[in-house]
């Protein structure tokens, strides 16, 4: 080809480049949420886990500590008595009281600050700082609380009653508390508004200071409700980020620090370290690549043009996807990338089989049959992913077979004709002639596979240890600081736990409130057992209609309430006409229509209902969520008898019996790949012996890296199956090429090249991944290297035509 | 607000120079060595209410920031501030317990009760702004208004009146106009019956 047509050529290629580039920019969506790229769940808890794991209240909850930030060491968490000045480190308590208080002040007001900015944020849906205010119950719903609150189911409203209220109160005024309560008297003599403060506090709650959370240590403290799915984390970055900026732009928010945690700060965490850590050890690694790529071709051009094919595979790739599917998971790309990595061989097995004087294109005719049938194969066995069902693997098949087609395709008709004329051939390298002559001198016994077989059984046998790791958590976990300082924090704040989820399930919203309310009374009970530290239901929030209407005709009229109170405050030193307001609010109390969840949602309270009622696919779901479980078998036992009305969720059991469906689904389609891949060998090879030669070492490979898992106590995740299944598509090629008889010497010592160069890249790049301290990436490069070693030397071992040489 | 106007034009009548030199040495000199035991009565003016609420008991300093009020009548009830924390108990009832916090009176209370039996005039100066009226040999007054704004939105100021080296009445002044006074020592046997702000203050003022 002219040097013109060559340039045309390639200005042609990186432009179809750039436009792809361009689509994937104008059209890629990439989602981060876990669920999109999970199975589809089949049973109740699991379809409860999909639709809830994201939105459970608990999975949401954002917990926010400001301390006081110190330019030296960690003080905000750690006060000791020593050597930290007053200050900063100060308790609250003791002479140093005006600077504490001042330095409380300030926390409070920067509390009671990115409290105020928050609720205005519709990223959040509620955000709770100890505040109560009685606006939480806002000025319309007052006089709401004698149909919310249960004092008087058990209590009329009458003059006995009032009279006892009326002379408690009395007692208040003259005790220290007086203060507390003096504003409150006259609308609420019987402190209900108190009554359902308490009812409505986390069971736990903790010290007020200057009228906000505070944790023992000093910090304000502040839950946080997030729109956002917990377990999407791109979602939950953008919630952390709202907060973070508009923490930093609160005046003097500059001396306070603060801290996050919950489910949604880990997902971010998780993946933002695992994204850091996969980045440096992939720059050095393709360092590293680069250079053994220079080494063994001495060419920098043909290095370059080597990587279009495998930049084409990726934009292809990515490209369909954008066109079959309106989003794409972050780990089908992950995943997807990782299975390209067969594609590097492609244009390698050109560079090494070019001989001195001959076209480029003659030697990819001469390779093209071989190349083709291990596309093929490689193709046909992702087939069965996409036939899974499962949208994360029908993703990923779609990306890497077209990938695989496209690098193979270009390699074969647009690389050669770039690539320079003149090369050196490899075949003549006095080292690669001594390593040939050194391969051909192994001994090759036909026991080998039989050996390596019982080696494999022996080693799985052996292995201790559950066989397989479903806890995707474990995956990539977290430090052990960050846990002690959620654990500190949802101790000191009462909140939650993200594990268990007490589900109730009823037609109608009324219906879930109904069933909670019957409920209650056993989940006392089992709280009064310590089953648990708390249970919270709907119902705390809002009694049913039914309820109200009860409380409602309890409640006296104006003329009846008036007479009782004359009477219960003879002789009694209250201001006449003192509670006036108190007459009024019972009186509008008993005319009010009952408060409904949708009227209720217009509420800063209304918002915690709503994430504990759900409609889905027209049933109501009420979610209790549970503090510290102590007996999980005693809470099951409250869904006993109920027909699935009411049960325990428990969000781990859950998610581990998805992986293992999904475990399943992927067992299954390597079941299939594998037929069609042994068809496909036997059909290209048109020998069934051949196939034998060329996958039984990669059969033998693949189960040898499994059992030396397994015996080094390895638990097998889904990601060492992805990689198990890259690590086989280099080993098919390995096979191929050294079953290939060419009968001819040169071309042996030319393939034996390709496979040392193919070898030592994958060995570099996952070898590197093998080192990270992220069990997710280690997994994934322990699993690729051992491939690469045990692929490559019982290809050899087991190579066919040793006899002849 | 009727009964109050008087008393402030009174007390601004009379409004004292600061003193501040003379202060110290006569807050030194009621200090007394803890545990500390005074019988007080105490008559709250409350706008709520029509009539004073009177109650009568021993206030006890235990050292430190450990104070207890005992009320004896009508009722027995306990309070006592330690560790930053009230405790509240009455015969018959679970103690109620709340953090000192929430309770600027207390604080005050605390601060200024627990300097002046300690004759800590130091720490009376750190949390208030200090005059005295009068001279330490006789009858003399001194009126603490909190320096922390946040104390001063609900109480405004506190008025201790004494003769020699004892402190005879205390007056806490709230912001929103409610006024608890108590008589301190021998003076809290007096409590009339039916106090006004009047004679309460004729009570304190007047010779020993």
């Amino acid at each position: 080809m002219r040097r013109s047509a060559r340039a045309a050529l390639l200005i042609g290629w990186l432009l179809a480049l750039a436009g792809l580039g361009w689509m994937i920019s104008q059209r890629l969506h990439v989602s981060t949420d876990l669920r999109s790229f999970m199975p589809a769940p089949t049973t109740p808890d699991q379809r409860l886990l999909m639709e809830q794991v994201g939105e459970g209240p608990g999975s949401r909850l954002l917990l926010l500590a400001i301390g006081r930030s110190c330019a030296s060491g960690n003080c905000s968490l750690h006060c000791s008595d020593s050597g930290i000045p007053a200050v900063a480190c100060a308790r609250g308590t003791g002479p140093s009281m005006a600077g504490a208080g001042q330095s409380d002040a300030k926390l409070a007001a920067l509390s009671q600050g990115l409290a105020a900015a928050l609720k205005k944020d519709p990223r959040y849906s509620q955000v709770l700082n100890g505040s109560f205010d009685l606006a939480a119950l806002d000025a319309n719903l007052l006089p709401y609380r004698y149909l919310l609150s249960p004092t008087l189911d058990a209590q009329p409203l009458d003059e006995a009653y009032l009279a006892d209220q009326l002379q408690q109160r009395l007692d208040d005024l003259s005790s220290p508390a007086a203060s507390l309560l003096k504003g409150l008297l006259p609308r609420d003599p019987t402190l209900e508004v108190l009554k359902l403060a308490e009812a409505w506090a986390p069971a736990k709650s903790p010290e007020l200071r200057d009228g906000v959370w505070f944790s023992p240590q000093g910090e304000a403290l502040l839950l946080v409700q997030t729109a956002a799915a917990g377990f999407d984390p791109g979602a939950q970055q953008q919630s952390i980020d709202g907060i973070r900026q508009t923490f930093a732009a609160l005046p003097d928010s500059a001396g306070a620090a603060l801290e996050l945690s919950g489910p949604g700060y880990f997902s971010m965490v998780a993946a933002a370290q695992t994204r850091h850590q996969a980045d440096w050890i992939g720059r050095i690694s393709t360092v590293g690549f680069i250079a053994l790529l220079l080494l063994a071709y001495r060419s920098f051009s043909s290095l370059l043009l080597s990587a279009l094919p495998i930049a084409s595979a990726a934009l292809a790739g990515i490209a369909a996807l954008t066109l079959a599917f309106p989003e794409v998971h972050g780990i089908t790309l992950a995943f997807g990338f990782t299975l390209l990595g067969v594609a590097q061989e492609y244009p390698i097995r050109v560079l090494s089989h070019r001989r001195a004087g001959e076209d480029a294109l003659a030697s990819v005719r001469a390779l093209w049959p071989l190349l083709l049938t291990a596309i093929a194969s490689a193709c046909i066995a992702y087939l069965a992913f996409y036939a899974s069902g499962v949208n994360g693997l029908k993703q990923l098949a779609v990306f890497t077979i077209v990938g695989l087609l496209v690098a193979g395709f270009s390699t074969r008709y647009l690389l050669p004709h770039l690539l320079p004329r003149r090369v050196r051939d490899v075949a003549d390298m006095r080292w690669l002639i001594e390593a040939r002559r050194f391969v051909d001198r192994l001994p090759r016994p036909r026991w080998i596979p039989v050996l390596v077989a019982a080696a494999v059984v022996a080693m799985l046998a052996l292995a201790r240890g559950p066989f397989w790791q479903d806890n995707l958590a474990a995956l990539t976990p977290l430090p052990p600081d960050l846990l002690q300082h959620d654990a500190r924090l949802r101790e000191a704040l009462g909140a939650p736990d993200v594990r268990y989820l007490l589900v109730l399930e009823a037609p109608t919203a009324q219906g879930v409130l109904a069933l909670s309310e019957q409920l209650q009374p056993r989940v006392d009970a089992l709280l009064a057992q310590h089953a648990a530290d708390a249970l919270e239901l709907p119902s705390r929030y809002l009694p049913t209609v039914a309820l109200q209407r009860e409380r409602q005709q309890k409640l006296p009229d104006r003329a009846t309430l008036q007479h009782a109170l004359d009477e219960a405050s003879q002789g009694l030193p209250f201001r006449a006409d003192l509670f006036q307001p108190f007459v009024d609010d019972v009186e509008a109390a008993r005319q009010l229509p009952p408060l409904t969840p949708q009227r209720y949602a217009q509420t800063p309270l209304g918002q915690r209902l709503a994430a504990m009622l759900v409609e889905r696919d027209g049933h109501w779901l009420g979610l209790g969520t549970v503090s510290g479980v102590h007996d999980v078998a005693a809470l099951q036992a409250l869904g006993e008898n109920t027909r699935g009305a009411v049960r325990l969720l428990d969000m781990k059991a859950a998610s581990e019996s998805l992986v293992v469906d999904y475990r399943t689904r992927i067992l299954q389609a390597l079941l299939v790949a594998a037929i069609s891949l042994v068809l496909t060998i036997a059909f290209a090879l048109r020998s069934l012996r051949r196939a034998w030669h060329v996958l039984a070492p990669m059969t033998l490979a693949t189960f040898l890296v499994l059992a030396v898992e397994r015996v080094a106590g390895i638990e097998i995740s889904l990601f060492h199956l992805v990689a198990l299944i890259l690590a086989g598509g280099l080993g098919l090629h390995y096979a191929l090429f050294f079953e290939r008889d060419t009968g001819d010497p040169a071309e042996q010592r030319r393939t034996l090249h390709a496979t040392l160069v193919c070898v030592l890249s994958a060995l570099l790049v996952f070898g590197m991944l093998a080192w990270a301290t992220i069990p997710v990436l280690r997994a994934i490069g322990l699993t690729v290297s051992l491939g690469v070693a045990f692929h490559f030397c019982l290809s050899i071992l087991m190579a066919p035509h040793a006899r002849q040489d | 607000m009727g009964l109050l106007l008087p008393l402030w034009a009174s007390a601004s009548a009379s409004e004292p120079t600061p003193a501040a030199s003379s202060a110290p040495a006569l807050i030194a000199a009621l200090g007394q060595p803890a545990p500390a035991h005074t019988a007080f009565a105490e008559a709250r003016f409350l706008q709520v209410l029509d009539r004073p609420l009177v109650v009568s008991g021993e206030l006890s300093w235990l050292g430190g920031d450990r104070l207890q009020r005992r009320v004896d009548r009508p009722q027995q009830e306990t309070s006592t501030i330690a560790d930053g924390e009230v405790t509240q108990q009455r015969p018959g009832k679970s103690p109620r317990r709340f953090s000192l916090k929430r309770a600027p009176q207390l604080q005050v209370l605390l601060d200024s009760f627990v300097a002046l039996l300690g004759g800590d005039a130091a720490r009376l100066q750190q949390a208030f702004e200090i005059r005295q009226h009068g001279d330490a040999a006789g009858a003399w007054t001194l009126t603490l208004v909190p320096r922390d704004a946040r104390v001063a939105k609900t109480v405004a100021s506190i008025r201790i009146d004494g003769y020699a080296k004892v402190s005879r009445c205390m007056h806490m002044q709230e912001a929103d106009g409610d006024l608890a006074v108590d008589l301190l020592g021998p003076l809290a046997a007096r409590m009339p019956a039916e106090p006004t702000r009047e004679a309460l203050q004729a009570l304190c003022q007047g010779e020993p």
